[in-house]
């Protein structure tokens, strides 16, 4: 398989593609060249595909440069029926930093309830054992304001380290249930 | 923090406003009807955002117009209140404002905005770029009107 290029190297080509584009020669064929045109159609349709790819890698090569595996920790936040909660923030805190506070619009519950998840956190933290605390605030049961915190012990390793946070119904109690898990 | 933002000429020169062309920061703020309201929701149409406080006098004959603006025009117009939540709902009742009053009470979003003049109004194409400010006085309704009118065509 041919090696990738460097996202840099990539940029570079792309950024010569798009000047010859831009030039009256490239974006202007002679009257009447249909075929001319098809061509720089399918051009800028190549280039416009290939921004979004280079796009993602800038973004993976980012993510590898700042969250290097070895001391990567991610917080996600997910939500299954959450009909006994209406979340309105999530606060979270690492070795009792507060490092992220987010206030949920009606639209990004309801991206939940369908089953989204939200990367709310991504940080750095070195190998040992840290504290993740989250406090959720909301509506629950008889909408009544409702604010619960949920801890996690974690034991970050040389590998990146994945929390997720859950927010579930448990209908036994008709009440919701904050879950947290840790995915290597 | 009413030393920090200034009504008109005490402010300090190094803060400004985002400039023209920007893209105005996003962020999410609790109205004062308990809807959390986030910036980047209204991308795909021009916004007027729009600073202001009790304190600052000229912003209630702004906050006014703009509420009008966005009631008879339909365009989305963000209050952005930097007083408490219980001052913010209390004005917005007696003024009784329709559109959104966001209330930013820990100044944060000011802060990111720099904003060191009240009131202070921006209005923002569909993609969130901040096309005209005005800082310091009311905004000057006949020059946003039309700029708003394009922007909505656009």
């Amino acid at each position: 398989m041919k090696p990738k290029p460097h996202p840099l190297l990539r940029v570079a080509r792309l950024l010569t593609v798009l000047a010859l584009l831009a030039s009256p020669i490239a974006a202007m064929p002679s009257e009447g060249d249909a075929t001319g045109l098809k061509t720089v159609d399918q051009d800028v349709q190549t280039l416009k595909k290939q921004l979004i790819d280079l796009n993602r890698d800038l973004f993976k090569l980012e993510e590898e440069l700042l969250y290097p595996a070895s001391t990567q920790v991610a917080v996600f936040l997910s939500m299954n029926v959450g009909t006994f909660f209406a979340l309105d923030s999530v606060t979270l805190k690492v070795d009792d930093k507060e490092v992220a506070n987010y206030l949920y619009t009606e639209r990004e519950v309801q991206a939940l309830h369908r089953g989204g998840v939200q990367k709310l956190y991504l940080g750095n933290l070195k190998a040992g054992s840290h504290e993740i605390v989250a406090f959720f605030t909301g509506k629950g049961p008889h909408d009544r304001d409702y604010r619960r915190g949920t801890t996690l012990k974690v034991d970050k390793t040389v590998g990146a380290k994945y929390v997720e946070l859950r927010i579930t119904d448990r209908e036994a109690s008709l009440q919701p249930e904050f879950v947290v898990r840790q995915w290597e | 923090m009413a030393a920090a933002i200034a009504v008109a000429a005490g402010a300090p020169a190094f803060a400004a406003p985002p400039a023209l062309d920007s893209v105005a920061p996003d962020f999410a703020l609790k109205a004062v009807d308990g809807r959390n309201v986030r910036l980047s929701e209204y991308r795909g149409e021009p916004v007027v955002l729009h600073f202001w406080a009790s304190w600052c006098g000229p912003c209630r004959e702004s906050v006014a117009a703009l509420d009008a603006l966005g009631l008879s025009s339909g365009t989305a117009v963000l209050g952005v209140s930097l007083d408490g939540a219980d001052r913010s709902a209390a004005i917005a009742d007696s003024m009784h404002l329709r559109t959104p009053t966001l209330v930013d009470a820990q100044q944060s979003v000011a802060r990111a905005y720099d904003v060191a003049k009240l009131p202070l109004t921006l209005l923002l194409d569909a993609e969130g770029h901040v096309r005209a400010s005005w800082s310091g006085a009311p905004a000057d309704l006949s020059a946003l009107t039309p700029q708003l009118e394009r922007l909505r065509q656009d």
